[in-house]
């Protein structure tokens, strides 16, 4: 479904995704994991054209290299960032709606919209400012505005990053509900091991912006290599 | 700002505006200051448009005025075009030279923009007094004396009519607030508001900034340039003078008062400084001094300007509590486990 082959980006000297290639397949939940600064969130840039970039990236077929990031989420790319973005300026509603208006092939459907605000759990906050949500509803906003843009594949970046234990679980069924009850593929980058093993299969390791290798859950917390560059010097698992 | 308080401000204010002549009609000096007030609130809310809610800093509306007003003169005295349609023309023109400065700006940060757009209205002097200038018809250091009045069904408008050249203006006036309020409510304004405030998260969302940003440039500079076409008809005459530093200062002095990006507080910021600037008059030279004065006590008091003062007071205090409620909840539900 999407298929990125040999690409490259380098910041000046420094080459942030490094000859990388991989296949996410339809439906699956790809997991994609490495030490901070492998290259993880840069990956997803590329992805949705932020970066120009060598190599090519294909989404059901078709070539999306070089295409602005507007027109990629249009085609059903959506995403979330590390760093909480938000619309300060406007209410969970409006920005959720921002999605199904701009983000979407089809036309604009407000009762979809509806549903993803009460699938992310906002119903409460809908009339709120959307800088008055805590980190937990901030990322939960920015997961419902990906949704209404009706995409196939959602590529959430760290979706944990900051939450408690408790949070966790709620962020973990939220993204298996996106996955087994809307039928959507979803690409997630995580740091803490433990949960991408739960969630995702199959899981990417990157370093340095090449690829470690590829596998299961188990493949990968087995593989030597891995646990050497990632898992050795961070405690997460 | 629901539409409902934007559109109940607006004919508050230029219903209240638009009474005074009744009263005020016989005295020329309080006919130019209310005409003025009009003028003003209009390329006020076009900057408020432009930088408080897309975020762009653009420091250009003074030279698109000023556009606005050489493209109709011009139309009107070398080309014998009837003002009535020349002003449209000239917003046309303002337009089209508003996106091409929105261009390179799309590429560049907040302080960059301000840079190219005022570096532009630097520019525009001395093109206007040079050869190029006197080329398409600006008259040079002498700028253009009788530019034509607005002549339609029978009357004319200028400054020797000033009672109907104010109507006039108010018209103009509703009817560019009218489509600055749908803009602004529609999905149009939502994308600007998301734009500024996340750019990134915008496009990721399908909005495209490049529609988005030069469709602001284009519509701001678009009313811009008509207002000044209509001004210059009223005066008769132009030069470069109207470029002046005050204009901008001012422009900008009213957009801080109402509040920047709390449309419509800048019509009544327009409203107050207008009035102020008139009033201080007999000062002198302390006059900008005290307008001054005035910004730095506004922007460190009252950040929202005036429209931050009104809602403090009133129909917003809903929502204050609303934002009470959530901080509480916030804060319990981050001191749980
Ligand atoms: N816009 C940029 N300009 C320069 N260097 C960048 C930029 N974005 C990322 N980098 C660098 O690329 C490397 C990978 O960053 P990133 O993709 O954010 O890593 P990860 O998400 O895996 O932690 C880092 O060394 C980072 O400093
Ligand atoms: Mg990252």
């Amino acid at each position: 479904m999407l298929k990125a082959i040999n690409i490259t980006k380098k910041f000046g000297a420094l080459a942030a995704v490094d000859d990388l290639s991989f296949e996410v397949e339809e439906g699956q939940v790809f997991g994609i994991a490495g030490p901070n600064g492998a290259g993880k969130s840069t990956l997803y840039n590329l992805i949705t054209g932020f970066y120009k970039y060598e190599g090519k990236i294909e989404f059901d077929g078709q070539n999306i290299t070089g295409l602005p990031t507007h027109k990629i989420a249009r085609l059903g790319i959506s995403r979330t960032f590390q760093i909480p973005q938000i619309f300060e300026s406007l209410t969970v509603e409006e920005s959720v709606n921002l999605g199904g208006r701009f983000g979407s092939s089809g036309k604009y459907d407000s009762g979809y919209c509806d549903e993803m605000i009460s699938f992310a759990s906002l119903e409460q906050e809908r009339s709120d400012k959307t800088d008055l949500l805590n980190l937990l509803g901030k990322k939960r906003l920015m997961i419902a505005a990906a949704m209404a843009t009706k995409p196939k594949i959602l590529m959430v970046d760290e979706p944990m990053a900051g939450l408690n234990a408790l949070e966790i679980k709620q962020m973990t069924n939220l993204i298996k509900k996106i996955n087994q009850d809307l039928n959507i593929t979803v690409i997630i980058i995580e740091h803490f091991m433990k949960v991408l093993t739960e969630l995702a299969n199959p899981i990417l390791v990157i370093e340095n912006g090449s690829e470690i290798c590829t596998g299961t859950p188990e493949e990968i917390t087995s593989n030597p290599e891995v646990i050497a560059c990632y898992l050795g010097d961070t405690h997460d698992a | 700002m629901n539409a409902k308080s934007m559109v109940t401000i607006l004919a508050v204010t230029y219903g209240f505006l638009g009474i005074l002549p009744l009263f005020l009609g016989d005295s020329s000096i309080y006919m130019r200051i209310l005409t003025m007030i009009l003028i003003w609130s209009v390329v006020a809310s076009c900057w408020d448009l432009i930088m408080g809610y897309a975020g762009i800093f653009s420091f250009g509306q003074v030279a698109f005025y000023v556009i606005g007003a050489y493209s109709s003169a011009i139309l009107s005295v070398s080309l014998n075009v009837t003002p009535i349609v020349s002003i449209f023309m000239a917003g046309t023109i303002t337009a089209i030279i508003g996106v091409i400065i929105g261009l390179p700006c799309l590429k560049l940060a907040g302080p960059y923009i301000a840079l190219v757009t005022f570096a532009f209205q630097l520019a525009l002097e001395p093109f206007l007094k040079g050869p190029l200038g006197k080329a398409i018809g600006s008259g040079g250091s002498r700028g253009i004396i009788s530019v034509p009045p607005i002549h339609i069904f029978g009357m004319d408008f200028s400054s020797s009519e000033l009672v109907p050249y104010f109507y006039l203006t108010l018209v103009l006036t509703l009817i560019c607030s009218a489509v600055i309020v749908v803009i602004l409510k529609s999905h149009w304004g939502t994308a600007f508001l998301a734009l500024k405030d996340s750019e990134d998260f915008a496009a990721s969302l399908g909005v495209s900034a490049f529609k988005y940003k030069l469709l602001v440039f284009a519509v701001t500079s678009f009313i811009t340039g008509l207002f000044g076409a209509l001004y210059v008809h009223y005066v008769g005459i132009l030069s470069t003078r109207m470029l002046s530093m005050e204009v901008f200062t001012v422009l900008l002095i009213m957009i801080v008062v109402g509040g920047i990006g709390q449309y419509p507080g800048v019509v009544l910021g327009a409203v107050v400084t207008v009035t102020m600037n008139e009033l201080l008059r007999p000062m002198g030279i302390y006059r900008l001094l005290i307008m001054g004065g005035m910004v730095v006590v506004i922007v460190l008091l009252l950040p929202d300007g005036v429209t931050g003062l009104i809602r403090k007071f009133s129909v917003f205090r809903m929502t204050k509590k609303r934002t009470e409620q959530l901080k509480h909840r916030n804060e319990t539900h981050e001191s749980s486990p």
